[in-house]
């Protein structure tokens, strides 16, 4: 709860017992989106099914537009908010890697834990070849150190590396989810195939 | 209306709200105008000349001098063992290393009080902590130190202490700020800690 003006003085167990009743919120909004399949996932790359674009980038804009009203209310401190440092050819050969894993597997980290507590094999064999890719890169990093540690820029915002305000930036970022969203119902129309969801 | 439409049209509203917003000074270190008025009014915050030359010459690491006039004054001259960071650039993030560390006193001095207690304003509303003014400045370690001198037939021994002590820093004095310039920044560099920074993620 660090960001949270009015909690701060909040002793770390209620700071640890709201994160663990978030995670499993999460987790239940996760199961309920229907993002335990590797279908419903996997159709986001084939396009006939665009559902985690949609959920996803929802989660983002209310995660923005809710975190500025409290900034605005005196209820938060952005600068508690962690940002991720930035290393721009790591992030890119990672997110490569995991494009194509998530493809291929049907699952990512978040939602591969989410189809292992509702009983899926697949999703424990695609959290098994996880903890060997972590336990791979951290053997290998001595290696790859260099490629980690290019161009390493900091804790960087995007509205501060486009010059605007975080508020305009929200607005920008609401307007291309729109036109995603737009988007993406045509491709689900385009790419349509048949549900056989109902048959397994 | 559809609900994509309704949707739409929400989050459109929300958006322009949102980056209409003003920018807010939520800092959660930062005091509150009538929290700051408490603690004004409920600390200590002057230190004397004869405890500050007793720090220097003992070169107490727990404490650091911070001289708030402006560089060219600094240059001419300055109680050894001083940083100096003018009045303006209080608040200028690359100053943050020095004065927010929480086991470092901040002892701030001008010829006077009044930028110091200004200084002190400001690192205080910020949150830096331990924050202090050597009471009477520069004024007030020249009178009391540099013009220190015994006059009497007999002396006791607090009084002895406490003339011997200004005597040395008397001498301390004269003799750091007699040296070149080149000598006297380097020592600014070494005093600089590493800024705290916020630890998250896979760092």
């Amino acid at each position: 709860m660090g960001p949270i003006l009015i909690h701060s003085d909040a002793s770390t167990w209620i700071n640890l017992l709201t994160g663990f009743l978030i995670g499993i919120g999460f987790g239940f909004a996760l199961e309920q989106a229907g993002f335990s399949s590797s279908r419903k996932l996997a159709g986001m790359f084939y396009g006939y099914d665009t559902t985690v674009l949609k959920v996803f980038f929802t989660a983002a804009i209310v995660a923005m537009i809710g975190s500025q009203l409290l900034k605005f209310f005196g209820l938060i401190d952005m600068d508690l908010v962690f940002v991720n440092h930035y290393y721009p050819y790591a992030a890119i050969t990672g997110g490569v890697i995991m494009g194509a894993g998530f493809v291929m597997g049907g699952f990512c980290p978040g939602t591969g834990i989410s189809a292992f507590s509702i009983g899926k094999m697949d999703a424990l064999v695609f959290l098994i070849g996880g903890f060997v890719g972590a336990f791979l890169f951290a053997e290998t990093f001595p290696l790859i150190q260099k490629l980690y540690m290019a161009g390493y820029k900091g804790p960087v915002k995007l509205s501060e590396s486009l010059g605007v305000s975080d508020g305009v930036f929200i607005f920008l970022v609401i307007i291309v989810a729109l036109v995603m969203f737009w988007l993406a119902e045509k491709a689900e129309v385009k790419f349509k195939r048949p549900d056989i969801t109902s048959e397994l | 209306m559809n609900f994509r439409t309704t949707f739409s049209i929400i989050l459109i509203f929300l958006g322009i709200l949102v980056a209409l917003l003003p920018e807010q000074d939520n800092h959660a270190g930062h005091l509150k105008p009538r929290t700051l008025a408490n603690f004004i009014g409920n600390t200590d915050m002057f230190i004397t000349v004869d405890q500050v030359a007793r720090m220097v010459l003992d070169e107490d690491s727990t404490m650091l001098l911070i001289d708030v006039r402006t560089p060219e004054a600094y240059r001419n001259m300055n109680i050894p063992g001083s940083v100096n960071i003018p009045l303006q650039q209080i608040l200028n993030p690359d100053y943050e290393g020095y004065l927010n560390q929480p086991n470092t006193k901040n002892i701030f001095y001008s010829n006077g009080d009044m930028f110091a207690l200004e200084a002190w304003m400001l690192a205080t509303r910020v949150g830096y902590v331990n924050n202090f003014v050597m009471g009477g400045g520069l004024n007030e370690w020249y009178q009391t130190i540099m013009l220190s001198e015994f006059s009497g037939d007999q002396i006791s021994p607090k009084e002895n202490a406490t003339f011997e002590l200004r005597y040395k820093a008397r001498k301390f004095f004269n003799q750091m700020n007699s040296l070149p310039d080149s000598l006297k920044t380097g020592f600014l560099l070494a005093k600089k800690s590493k800024e705290r920074e916020l630890v998250g993620g896979c760092e």
